[in-house]
C-alpha cells in the first residue's frame, strides 16, 4: 500500500511563536481596516433597484446580461418575465447602498444608458422601477451571529462532557481564531459578503472544530496509554499520527473546492474562495492554536491531583501526582468490569 | 451471518425508502371552489425543485386590500407582512423563494418551480385571522328574518323571481358581493334573473316553506345560531347578506359567518351566527400541528400560550353549555362544539374530510401568525431563470470535475478500498437528496456547489476509518481483526466532531433565520447520511467482501 507522511516525528509545536506572530500579522491589520472601512453587502443584504423592462423584439438574454455586466454594475440579476420580450433586473452599486435606500435611480439610469447603447435608442421601455428591500431580513446578520455565541457554548459543554473543559476551551478559541481570521481574509480580498458567503463561514466553522476534535480524539487515545511524556509531546505525536489522514482529507476538500473556485463562474467562486481559506486556517488552527492554547491552559489551571480527568486518564497530563491519580482511577475500572 | 443478512435488509430498505422520496409523483385532490361546485386539480409533484436561479419559477405581486379595511399605516404594515408571508412559504428555510419589499406599499413574492399555483395564491392571500366565538343562543336572528324578507320584497326580490346563480358558474361567492354594492349593478342582476328561474324553484321545494325571498332559502339548524342553505342557493343568500339594507336589519353584536362545506354529508351548507366579540384570538395562539383523529379525520391540534390559556378557561367557565365557533378568515372550522366545562391551553380545529395538504397548510399558517392587513394579489407571472445558462453550465462542470477528483483521489490513494468508498459516496448522495426531499427543499446552484463541497467532506470518515485500518495491518493484524479493530478506534472521532458539528447545526436551526435554518437543515441531513454510508455501508462492503473471499491475506486499502 502507499503510505504518505506517516511515522513522522516532526516536532510542529516548537513553532508556536512563529505561528502566533504569522497570526498577530494576518489578523490584526485587517481588523484596523475592518475598523476604518467596512464591508460590501450583496443586493440579497442591502436591497436595490428593481426595474422592469419590455424589449420591442425580443433580445438575446446572455447578451443583456452581458450588458450589463461591462456597464460595470456586478452581479445584477436578470430575469425573464411572462412575456420572451419582458425582464426584470434587480441591481444596486455597492458603494452609494445609503443613496439607493432613499430612492436614488442612479443604477437604473446607468443601466437604461448602457441597453440604449447596446440595442438602440427606443428599442425597449422601462415599464415601471422602485426601490426594493434586501431578500434576507435585516435580522439574519445578527441572528448569525448569535447562533454561532450560543453554539459555542454548547460545543464546550459537550465537549467537557466527552473530553475535559480544557480541550473544549481550545477547541472554541481554536474556531474563534478561525472566524475571526476569515472574517479579516474576506475583507483582505474586498468580497461582497452574500448569503452564500455567509454559508462559507458557516460551513468553515464545522470543518475546523471537525478537524481540531480529530487531534484531540488522538490525544485522548494516546493519554490513556499511559506513556511516560510530557502533554507537549503527546500532542505533538496525535499530530504526527493524525497527518495522513488530514492530507488526505484536506486533499479531497481541496480538489473540490479548487475546481469551483476556477470553473464555477462568478457566483460560486466567492464561497469556495472563502472555503479554501477555511481549510487552511482550519488546519493550522488544529494545530497551532487548539494544542497550543490547551497546553497554556493546562499550565494557568493545572490538574489537581484527584481531579477527575479525562476519560479515567487524563490526570495523566503534567504532573506525577495526576499520572498515579489516573492510574489509581485505571485500576478501579479494570476492576468493575 | 444473520447479521449480514439483517445488513442487506437494512441498507436494501435505506435505498428503496430514498428512491421512493425521490421519486415524481402526481397528486390529485378533489376541492369545492367558493361557488359550492367540486373540480379536481391533478399536478405532477417532483419531490426537488431547481431554484429561481436555475429555473424560475412564479412571481407574485401583493397590495394591501384596501377595500376590507382602511390601513393608516400601509409601509409599516407591509413591513410586517413580509415577515408573516416569509414564514409561511419558507418553513424549514429550504424552499429558496423571494420575498421583498418594492418601494413603499408593495410585496414581491418570487417562488422556484411552483406547479400548483392556486395554493401559493392561497398560502399568501390567507389573512389567517383565528377567533372563538359564542353561537347566538338569544334567537336574534330568527327575530331578524321576517324584517329581511320584507326588506328584499321592497327591493323587488321574490323566492320566485330572485336572481340566481346557476352552480358551476364562476361569478358566485365574492364577485357576486361587489358587484352589488352598487345599484346599476343590482338592477342588471334582476334582468338577468328571468332567465334563469329553474334554481329558484328548486329551492323553495327543499326549504319546504314559501313566502319571503330570505325565510324561503335557509332553514334552521341542530343547535343555536345554525342555519342550513342548500349549496346551490349560497351564493344568493352571500348576495342578501351583503346588501346595506340588510345588513342593517341584522341583529346588533351579533355576525353571521358561513360554515366549512362539507365534502361527504348532504349538500347544503350551514350558516352560524354568532357573538361579533370573541372569546378569544389567535394572537394567544403558541403552536399549531396537523394530526389525524380516528372519528374527524384530518385536524389540526393547537396550543394557546400561557396567558391565552388562563384566559380561555375564564371563558369557556362562563359559557358552559353554550356551543363555540372557532371562526378562520369568517368561516367556521368544523362544526362547533358544546362547552362541557372549562377548556384550558389545548384544543382541535376539525378539517371536515379536506385533504391532509390543507391541514398542513392551515397549521404552516397559523404557526406563521394571522396577516396584520389583507393583502391581495395584484399581479401573477412566470419568472425566468435568474442565471445565465453559461453561468449554469459553469457551476455544473466545476461540480462534476470536483466529484471526479474526490473519486481520483480516493481510487487512486486506497484502490480496492477507496472504490467501496466511492459506492458508499453514492449512497450518501442518494441519502442527502432524499432527506432534502423529504423537506420539500429547492436546490440552487450554491446549493449544488454546497452538495459537491460535502462530498469532498464526506470521504473524511472513510478516511479516519481506512487509516485507522491501515495502522492494524501495520502492526501485522489479521485482515478480519485489522478492518474490526479499525472501525471500532475511529468510531470515537467520527462520532465526537459530528455531534458537535449537529448540535452547532441545531443551533443554527433554532436561533437562525431563513436561509440560515436551510443551512442547518442540509448540513444535518448531510452529516448523518456520511456517518450512515462510512460508518454501516462500508462496513457492510467490507463483511460482503470477507465472506466472498476465503480469508483473505491481503487487503488492498
Amino acid at each position: 500500500m502507499f503510505r504518505i507522511l506517516h511515522d513522522t516525528k516532526i516536532d510542529f509545536i516548537q513553532y508556536w511563536k512563529i505561528t502566533t506572530a504569522i497570526t498577530l500579522l494576518f489578523v490584526v491589520p485587517g481588523l484596523i481596516l475592518l475598523a476604518f472601512s467596512g464591508y460590501r453587502y450583496s443586493i440579497e443584504f442591502t436591497g436595490g433597484t428593481l426595474m422592469q423592462i419590455s424589449f420591442k423584439q425580443a433580445p438575446d438574454v446572455a447578451k443583456i446580461r452581458s450588458t450589463i455586466a461591462e456597464a460595470g454594475i456586478p452581479s445584477a440579476e436578470i430575469a425573464q418575465f411572462g412575456a420572451p420580450n419582458e425582464f426584470v433586473i434587480r441591481a444596486q452599486n455597492p458603494d452609494a447602498v445609503a443613496e439607493q435606500a432613499q430612492g436614488s435611480e442612479a443604477v437604473k439610469e446607468e443601466i437604461s444608458a448602457a441597453l440604449t447603447r447596446e440595442f438602440g435608442q427606443n428599442s425597449f421601455e422601462i415599464i415601471s422601477s422602485g426601490t426594493v428591500s434586501p431578500k434576507v431580513g435585516g435580522e439574519l446578520r445578527q441572528k448569525a451571529a448569535l447562533a454561532v455565541i450560543i453554539s459555542f457554548f454548547i460545543t464546550l459543554g459537550y465537549l467537557a462532557y466527552r473530553f475535559e473543559w480544557r480541550f473544549g476551551l481550545a477547541s472554541v478559541i481554536a474556531t474563534s481564531h478561525d472566524i475571526l481570521a476569515t472574517l479579516v481574509f474576506i475583507r483582505y480580498l474586498h468580497l461582497e459578503i452574500s448569503l452564500i458567503v455567509v454559508g462559507g463561514v458557516l460551513t468553515m466553522i464545522g470543518y475546523s472544530l471537525n478537524d481540531t476534535i480529530i487531534i484531540f480524539d488522538r490525544v485522548r487515545e494516546d493519554l490513556r496509554k499511559k506513556r511516560k511524556e510530557s502533554l507537549k509531546d503527546t500532542l505533538n505525536r496525535a499530530v504526527n499520527e493524525t497527518l495522513p489522514r488530514s492530507v488526505l482529507t484536506h486533499a479531497t476538500t481541496a480538489a473540490t473546492l479548487i475546481a469551483l473556485a476556477i470553473l464555477g463562474g462568478p457566483v460560486i467562486r466567492p464561497f469556495a474562495l472563502v472555503m479554501i481559506f477555511g481549510v487552511v486556517t482550519g488546519t493550522f488552527s488544529s494545530i497551532y492554536v487548539a494544542p497550543v492554547i490547551l497546553l497554556w491552559i493546562e499550565h494557568r489551571w493545572p490538574r489537581k491531583a484527584g481531579e477527575r480527568g479525562l476519560m479515567g486518564g487524563g490526570a495523566a497530563l503534567s504532573s506525577e501526582t495526576g499520572r498515579s491519580a489516573s492510574s489509581r482511577k485505571e485500576r478501579s475500572v479494570a476492576a468493575t468490569r | 451471518m444473520a447479521n449480514l443478512r439483517n445488513r442487506i435488509i437494512l441498507l436494501v430498505v435505506l435505498i428503496a425508502a430514498s428512491i421512493f422520496a425521490l421519486w415524481p409523483r402526481s397528486v390529485s385532490i378533489r376541492e369545492r371552489n367558493s361557488a359550492g361546485v367540486f373540480h379536481d386539480t391533478s399536478f405532477t409533484r417532483v419531490p426537488l425543485k431547481l431554484g429561481l436561479d436555475l429555473k424560475g419559477g412564479m412571481h407574485l405581486a401583493l397590495e394591501v386590500d384596501d377595500s376590507k379595511q382602511a390601513v393608516a399605516n400601509k409601509s409599516e404594515a407591509i413591513d410586517r407582512a413580509l415577515k408573516v408571508v416569509r414564514n409561511r412559504i419558507d418553513e424549514f428555510g429550504v424552499a429558496e423563494p423571494v420575498v421583498q419589499k418594492v418601494g413603499s406599499d408593495r410585496i414581491i413574492v418570487e417562488l422556484p418551480g411552483v406547479t400548483d399555483p392556486e395554493r401559493a395564491r392561497s398560502l399568501v392571500e390567507r389573512s389567517a385571522f383565528l377567533q372563538f366565538q359564542i353561537t347566538d343562543k338569544t334567537g336574534a336572528f330568527d327575530k331578524a328574518i321576517p324584517r329581511i324578507d320584507q326588506i328584499l320584497k321592497s327591493a323587488g326580490h321574490t323566492a320566485a323571481a330572485a336572481p340566481s346563480a346557476t352552480p358551476g358558474a364562476d361569478t358566485g361567492g365574492r364577485s357576486a358581493i361587489t358587484s352589488l354594492f352598487s345599484p346599476a349593478d343590482s338592477d342588471r342582476a334582476k334582468k338577468d334573473s328571468s332567465s334563469a328561474d329553474s334554481a329558484g324553484a328548486d329551492t323553495g321545494l327543499l326549504a319546504g316553506t314559501t313566502g319571503g325571498a330570505f325565510s324561503s332559502l335557509i332553514q334552521p339548524g341542530q343547535m343555536p345560531g345554525e342555519y342550513f342553505v342548500a349549496d346551490e342557493n349560497v351564493p344568493r343568500v352571500t348576495q342578501y347578506l351583503a346588501l346595506p339594507a340588510v345588513r342593517a336589519a341584522l341583529p346588533p353584536g351579533k355576525t353571521i359567518h358561513w360554515g366549512q362545506p362539507d365534502t361527504e354529508g348532504p349538500d347544503v351548507t350551514a350558516l352560524y351566527v354568532v357573538d361579533t366579540k370573541p372569546i378569544i384570538t389567535g394572537e394567544y395562539l403558541h403552536e399549531a400541528k396537523p394530526g389525524t383523529d380516528p372519528i374527524e379525520g384530518n385536524i389540526v391540534q393547537f396550543t394557546l400560550t400561557t396567558e391565552g390559556g388562563r384566559r380561555f378557561r375564564q371563558e369557556t367557565s362562563r359559557h358552559i353549555g353554550d356551543y363555540m365557533a372557532i371562526v378562520l378568515d369568517d368561516r367556521v372550522m368544523g362544526r362547533p362544539p358544546v362547552i362541557q366545562s372549562a377548556i384550558g391551553t389545548r384544543g382541535q380545529i376539525t378539517m371536515r374530510g379536506q385533504p391532509l395538504q390543507k391541514t398542513q397548510d392551515l397549521a404552516l399558517v397559523l404557526n406563521a401568525g394571522a396577516l396584520p392587513v389583507p393583502l391581495k394579489v395584484v399581479e401573477s407571472r412566470q419568472i425566468g431563470a435568474s442565471l445565465g445558462q453559461d453561468s449554469i453550465r459553469d457551476g455544473i462542470r466545476a461540480g462534476i470535475l470536483g466529484v471526479a477528483l474526490v473519486v481520483l483521489i480516493m481510487v487512486g490513494y486506497y484502490r480496492f478500498s477507496g472504490v467501496l468508498a466511492v459506492a458508499a459516496l453514492t449512497l450518501y448522495l442518494l441519502f442527502t437528496l432524499a432527506v432534502l426531499a423529504g423537506f420539500s427543499a429547492t436546490l440552487t446552484l450554491p446549493g449544488i456547489a454546497g452538495l459537491v463541497l460535502s462530498i469532498g467532506m464526506a470521504v473524511d470518515a472513510n478516511v479516519l476509518i481506512f487509516e485507522r485500518i491501515r495502522e492494524e495491518l501495520v502492526r501485522g493484524k489479521t485482515v478480519r481483526t485489522s478492518i474490526d479493530e479499525g472501525f471500532k478506534h475511529a468510531l470515537p472521532a467520527i462520532i465526537d466532531s459530528n455531534v458537535s458539528t449537529i448540535l452547532t447545526a441545531l443551533v443554527l436551526y433554532q436561533f437562525g433565520t431563513g436561509p440560515i435554518k436551510g443551512f442547518a437543515v442540509t448540513l444535518i441531513a448531510g452529516i448523518c447520511a456520511s456517518m450512515v454510508s462510512a460508518i454501516f455501508v462500508v462496513r457492510t462492503f467490507y463483511i460482503l467482501w470477507l465472506q466472498r473471499t476465503h480469508r483473505p491475506q491481503t487487503l488492498s486499502i
